[in-house]
């Protein structure tokens, strides 16, 4: 079992004829993935080399593979606000954005109408999804060198940053710890999924046993995820490593100024994280090393 | 990107909401038109100006070039300002905090609203707003019933002006405060807030911080940089700045960024580190670095320690082995076998060892 993505999902890549696009569907379809077309304005009608079909508009890709259920976003930021709103009014239930640098306030768009349709969004900026051995979207575990480093096992893993997914998880591996899913959630202001809706999906995977989330400065996702474990409605163990302690010795930043104090209430530090997950009985690593150490004592 | 407030409040006239009548002073400024008395302000980009003493009333013209002078010798918070603001004193009845910015716990825009405004603010109430829908007058009344004000058509028009500055430039935060009532019923906005957004503004630019430390970083991977520098500092190494690149940058990225963090004096050693990369190709960022390394001029002959693992990890390593020789750089190549914060270590130790 796994979270989000399986052996059955099926993968259409919004802008498959990019170099981006075409490089992570190659790669996918090594791992196994099943990608069954992708969207590219203009070029429907056309085959990819590896002899995917393209098409002009979503709605066409679905009417010809309606048992598509994932959407990997693979767009430059100036189109991939309409290419995600695109997916979700055909209804495709999970959208996986690797597109990095949209503003804010498109990310805000695509999480409102998401919402309304009851569909997940992961990203933006996210790396991708893994299921080690199984199936990946994205360009998580891209080069035989990661592929590697990903095994099957029943610690699932949630990182903002999409290079501590393959950290962590090597160290997992190496200490003989795979993993049930990997998940990179994307470090923006604003995204889908975050930490907490993640980790519901993994109280419910009866694969997974742990989670290690990697957390860094700034929003508030790390202490939400606090709350949530304190009410119980989290309740497998968690482990975090958190990043950016660093920045509390920077000279006092006031970027948002009054509206930061007002919307944020104190949190968002690096150190604001740590005490709030502690608080709620996670498990602080300093570095990933000490993560498997931490995970064996837990099971023992 | 943070407006200085004179920038904002030329946003605010062109969406429509008032400001104080005001004129710009350079250092070279002699007089102003502006009736007495009016209020100088540093055009600094800082929260708190008026604690730090960069809003200063003039009562007198007389008084104008000797405070005008005084403020431009000032620094504030570190900074000097380059500009002030000059503008008319408003008689007010009533200061309202006014914020449109986004909110992580709702995952959307807010609409942050009190009537007390001013200084040392730090409670409003808070309204998401719902992008799926457009913005209505409806929910503006509302949340101006919930806080207590009373219905005031002015007050609506000025939020909405707020909110349209907020969505069409992009911003990050658009906030007024305070905003003034006059008791004509009038509303003034007595300073802006308006960060827009880096993504739209400008979409290449890669976060540098200066940390004035002696230890050079050239991290790669958003989390993995910041993870790498709280270790340097836990180990006692002072970083000299931080930086980072992501994605799968060209040699030539890596090469500018390298020029840009070894250009600085005084420097003991150099950290170049990185986690598992999932899709950088480490053979080409690390012929960057190298290409950067060959053009800083007293050629660096502390120790460089390179922890790198990922795509040509072993072709990178070949390289630089070989690069290293030829031109006597002190390389200290570690891969995955070493971790992060164990390269950290090995750093501070090479660096200060001769200290």
């Amino acid at each position: 079992m796994s979270i989000l993505i399986n052996k059955e999902t099926k993968v259409l890549i919004q802008g498959i004829t990019g170099k981006e696009g075409g490089k992570a569907a190659r790669e996918m379809m090594n791992y196994g993935t099943k990608v069954l077309a992708g969207v590219s304005p203009g070029k429907g009608g056309e085959k990819t080399p590896e002899g995917i079909p393209v098409f002009n508009s979503v709605k066409e890709a679905i009417e010809k593979f309606p048992d598509i259920n994932v959407s990997l976003i693979v767009v430059p930021p100036a189109f991939a606000t309409s290419a995600v709103l695109e997916a979700i009014e055909n209804g495709i239930p999970l959208i996986n954005i690797l597109t990095e640098k949209i503003p804010v306030f498109d990310v805000a768009k695509i999480i409102a109408f998401a919402r309304k349709k009851n569909i997940k969004i992961v990203g933006p900026s996210s790396v991708g999804i893994l299921v080690p051995e199984v199936v990946k979207i994205g360009s998580i575990g891209s080069s035989l060198i990661a592929t590697k480093i990903f095994e099957q096992g029943f610690v699932g893993v949630v990182s903002k940053s999409g290079g501590m997914t393959a950290e962590i998880s090597r160290v997992l591996t190496e200490a003989g710890l795979g993993q049930s899913t990997v998940v990179g959630i994307g470090g923006d202001q604003l995204i889908g999924c975050d930490f907490s809706d993640i980790l519901l999906e993994f109280e419910k995977d009866p694969d997974t046993e742990v989670t290690v989330i990697f957390g860094e400065v700034g929003g508030t996702y790390e202490e939400q995820l606090a709350e949530k474990i304190k009410k119980g409605e989290i309740k497998k163990p968690v482990i975090a490593l958190i990043a950016g302690q660093f920045t509390e010795t920077l000279p006092e930043d006031s970027v948002l100024g009054h509206a930061g104090a007002i919307i944020n209430k104190g949190r968002g530090s690096a150190q604001s994280k740590i005490r709030a997950l502690k608080s709620a009985g996670t498990f602080i690593a300093e570095t990933p090393e000490e993560i498997p150490d931490i995970i064996k004592k837990i099971l023992k | 990107m943070k407006l200085l407030e004179y920038q904002g409040k030329e946003l605010f006239r062109k969406y429509g909401i008032k400001t104080p009548e005001s004129e710009l002073v350079q250092s070279d400024t002699k007089s102003l038109n502006l009736n007495a008395p009016f209020v100088l302000k540093v055009q600094i980009p800082s929260g708190n100006r008026k604690k730090i003493g960069g809003i200063v009333f003039v009562e007198n013209h007389k008084d104008f070039n000797e405070i005008k002078n005084s403020l431009f010798e000032k620094s504030f918070d570190g900074q000097k300002a380059g500009i002030l603001l000059a503008e008319e004193k408003i008689e007010n009845e009533k200061e309202i905090y006014l914020s449109f910015s986004y909110s992580t716990d709702f995952r959307a825009p807010v609409l942050a609203i009190s009537e007390d405004g001013g200084t040392g603010i730090d409670k409003a109430e808070i309204f998401p707003i719902d992008l799926s829908i457009e913005m209505q007058n409806s929910f503006i009344e509302n949340a101006l019933q919930k806080i207590g004000l009373e219905f005031n058509e002015n007050l609506i028009k000025i939020i909405f002006s707020l909110w349209n500055l907020f969505i069409t430039e992009k911003a990050l935060l658009a906030e007024i405060n305070p905003l003034f009532e006059t008791k004509d019923g009038e509303f003034i906005a007595g300073d802006a807030k308006v960060i827009l957004d880096d993504s739209v503004v400008d979409p290449k630019s890669k976060p540098f911080l200066d940390l004035n430390g002696d230890i050079a970083v050239i991290a790669s991977g958003g989390g993995a940089s910041l993870l790498n520098l709280d270790a340097l500092i836990k180990n006692g190494g002072k970083p000299a700045n931080y930086v980072e690149y992501s994605g799968n940058p060209s040699a030539d990225t890596v090469k500018e960024l390298t020029k840009k963090v070894l250009s600085r004096p005084n420097l003991k050693g150099c950290w170049v580190v990185g986690g598992t990369a999932n899709f950088t190709d480490i053979y080409e960022t690390m012929l960057g670095f190298v290409e950067g390394l060959k053009e800083i001029n007293p050629k660096p002959n502390y120790p460089i320690v390179i922890r790198r693992d990922g795509p040509r990890q072993k072709e990178a390593f070949e390289m630089l082995k070989k690069e290293g020789k030829e031109y006597g750089f002190d390389f200290h190549l570690f891969g995955p076998k070493t971790s992060m914060a164990e390269s950290a270590e090995i750093v501070v130790e090479l660096a200060y060892k001769n200290l």
